[in-house]
């Protein structure tokens, strides 16, 4: 079973087994206002799916970069501010850019190694753009020159 | 030109930190070949035939003294004593060793330059006219556009893992030299009405297999909303792209496929909502770079062509480079050289790091400790006072560096091909060696006048060939190298819209292609009225008497 890593006040941490446990994922067609919703990479992130209970994308591949993009779309066109889940084919290099979109929970698969992926998190201090994180770019949040 | 901050000191020096990390891991067994693949292309590390290729960015081409002199360090210190000018303004080294990059990538930290994003499916090095800054046909000094694209680029969260990779390139003067509508976006720079920095955008244009001209999708995008705009571009790209096949992913496919009115129609609904949002850029940001890349203290100089007639009448050699190599400048008194890269017997492209020391000696003497390189795989000293022309050609001319054929037959774009690099179908070097040897007649080439040939070694079209008068594309034919040329193709810095070229017939033989590109020009001096250049009589006369020429004794 993958480890569920997530975002905490204090920093990301290791989620306790029973988080994931009992999440009864559905797939847009079966989905109802107030469940946990899987999406798929190719699908268009419909105004709805804000009143999710969480949400998961699933990556296809670890350097498919569809999800980062539908990620945005859900938490800033839709406002989306419930759980944000990465699933799939979950790489560590990837986890800073996921955390830069608004993902705020990865599961890292068996074969990588979760030390690791915590600290691959956040390999930088500061970034140039504005994203869901933080949407000011770096011109705008310091003086820069 | 423009200096790092601390801001970007400190992420060039997280980069190399996390390069140099992955590295180790890879090294260590707990990254496989697939995904390290992936990072190192991102860190400007191809694997190629021989041994790895290391692409340095030199974003927009510009470069200082001081930089140059670090390439020709590495040159000397990791490599074989030489580097490689691409078609992308960048440097390629293809010597390095895999474990000593994070050092090498360390070693250019210190004089402000990187390998990011050189390869790989992401934003690629933002290029630009090499005489931005210079020309005197320039409406808009594209560089800090450029600059400010490089830092929205650099590591971007949401497009670093896009269908395939992306290519974007700026001109902001009248004559293109910057080859905009075979870019996957090309941005023209002009002003309004109001003196104000606006930009035509276009889209989905490029070379390779399907090589498309752009379409233009926006007119005059005011210059606050640049960075939202390219967004919506790049998102519908990165979520409707395809990712099935790697030949039909570029975003011209996509444009193709939708239409460029739905593409746009796309774009502008993302668009709505982040139009003037955080992303918008702030006056403030534009004059910062617009700042640093003020114009350097130009003196008071007149033209003084009394002076350089006199040198001309009595070195008829330094006349011809005048003509071929140096380019008018904006400023009275000054002018931009050209320093051909390209002698018979060199591959297109090489310089060896004592080439590239003394290029960075002259820039500190001549050009305000600035040059560039140009697409064309030449260096360029953007800021020369014409009283210096003559010194800086003798000492060009003892470092192979002054061939006056700028703009001519022997002037050649060329792909590493078949020598180098593992995608290659077939030999690119020594096709244009051959080219260069056959028609060494110096007569004969100023006779032939402005003329590019362009050459790549197989369909991805590193050598430009489909914008080449005349194009070579090495071919595999069962297994043999084959070769179709191609005509009248161009990329619009003629003052004509930008054309392909059209394939004359089946392909031929390596030692074939010196005798079918004799021919073509034996048709071209035969039908030339007084005065008109090749590209010109092509337009006129079509592709058919090139191609009764060619063929004419095949069966």
């Amino acid at each position: 079973m993958p480890t569920l890593i997530k975002a905490a006040a204090d920093g990301w941490a290791i989620a306790s087994e029973t988080e994931s446990a009992d999440i009864q994922w559905q797939a847009p067609e079966d989905w109802n206002s107030g469940d946990a919703l899987l999406l798929t990479v190719d699908l268009e992130p419909l105004a709805e799916y804000a009143q999710a209970e969480r949400i998961a994308i699933e990556f296809p591949a670890f350097n498919d970069g569809r999800a980062l993009s539908l990620a945005v779309l859900l938490r800033t066109r839709l406002g989306y501010t419930g759980e944000l889940r990465a699933v799939g084919a979950v790489h560590e290099d990837i986890l800073h850019y996921m955390v830069r979109c608004g993902f705020d929970a990865m599961e890292i698969p068996d074969d990588r190694n979760v030390q690791i992926a915590l600290e691959l998190i956040r390999p930088y201090s500061n970034v140039y753009q504005g994203t869901v994180d933080n949407p000011e770019p770096s011109f705008r949040r310091m003086q820069r020159g | 030109m423009y200096r790092y901050d601390d801001f970007d000191r400190n992420f060039v020096a997280e980069r190399v930190a996390h390069y140099r990390s992955q590295t180790e891991r890879y090294l260590a067994g707990k990254l496989s070949d697939d995904e390290f693949l992936q990072l190192r292309l991102r860190n400007g590390l191809y694997v190629q035939r021989l041994a790895p290729m290391l692409r340095v960015a030199v974003p927009y081409g510009t470069l200082s003294a001081k930089q140059l002199r670090m390439l020709a360090h590495i040159a000397r210190q990791y490599d074989r004593g030489y580097g490689h000018l691409s078609t992308r303004q960048n440097m390629q080294f293809n010597w390095p060793d895999l474990a000593e990059v994070p050092d090498i990538l360390e070693d250019l930290a210190t004089v402000e330059m990187h390998a990011i994003q050189t390869s790989g499916n992401c934003i690629r090095n933002v290029t630009t006219d090499e005489f931005a800054g210079a020309a005197r046909d320039e409406h808009v000094d594209a560089r800090p556009y450029c600059e400010i694209m490089r830092q929205w680029s650099t590591n971007h969260p949401e497009f670093d893992w896009l269908p395939r990779k992306f290519k974007i390139a700026v001109t902001g003067a009248t004559t293109d030299r910057a080859a905009i509508a075979v870019h996957d976006i090309g941005l023209r720079a002009g002003l309004d009405a109001h003196g104000k920095v606006v930009f035509d955008v276009y889209v989905g244009g490029g070379l390779g297999r399907t090589p498309v001209i752009g379409s233009q999708i926006y007119s005059g995008l005011p210059v606050q909303h640049l960075l939202t705009y390219l967004e919506s571009i790049m998102r519908v790209y990165n979520r409707y792209g395809r990712r099935d096949n790697k030949y039909k992913a570029r975003i011209k496919i996509l444009v193709r496929a939708m239409g460029a009115e739905a593409f746009k129609a796309k774009v502008e609904e993302d668009w709505q909502d982040i139009k003037d949002g955080p992303s918008t850029l702030l006056d403030a940001e534009v004059e910062r770079m617009v700042a640093a890349f003020e114009p350097p203290a130009f003196e008071k100089l007149e033209n003084d062509t009394d002076a350089l007639d006199k040198l001309r009448f009595e070195h008829p050699e330094f006349g011809r480079w005048l003509k071929h190599n140096v380019k008018p400048h904006k400023q009275s008194g000054y002018a931009v050289v050209v320093l051909s890269t390209k002698v018979t017997g060199v591959p297109t492209g090489d310089v060896s790091d004592e080439q590239m020391d003394a290029v960075a000696d002259w820039s500190e003497r001549y050009s305000f400790s600035e040059l560039r390189i140009s697409h064309e795989q030449n260096f360029v000293l953007p800021h020369v006072p014409m009283q210096h022309l003559f010194n800086l050609w003798q000492a060009a001319t003892a470092q192979d560096l002054a061939t006056a054929n700028v703009g001519l037959l022997t002037d050649i774009i060329c792909c590493p091909g078949g020598d180098y690099c593992s995608l290659a179908n077939a030999k690119s070097i020594p096709v244009a060696e051959a080219i260069q040897q056959r028609f060494d007649d110096v007569d004969y080439l100023y006779d032939l006048g402005d003329l590019d040939i362009n050459i790549s070694g197989c369909m991805n079209a590193c050598g430009h060939h489909h914008v080449g008068h005349i194009g070579i594309l090495g071919v595999d034919k069962k297994g043999q190298e084959f070769y179709q040329i191609s005509l009248g193709g161009h990329s619009g810095h003629s003052g004509l819209p930008p054309s392909l070229g059209q394939i004359v017939g089946p392909s031929v033989a390596r030692e074939e292609v010196t005798d079918v590109v004799a021919a073509i020009f034996e048709v071209y001096l035969q039908h030339r009225l007084e005065g008109e250049q090749f590209l010109s009589c092509f337009n006129r006369i079509s592709i058919d008497p090139f191609k009764e020429k060619v063929y004419a004794n095949a069966d």
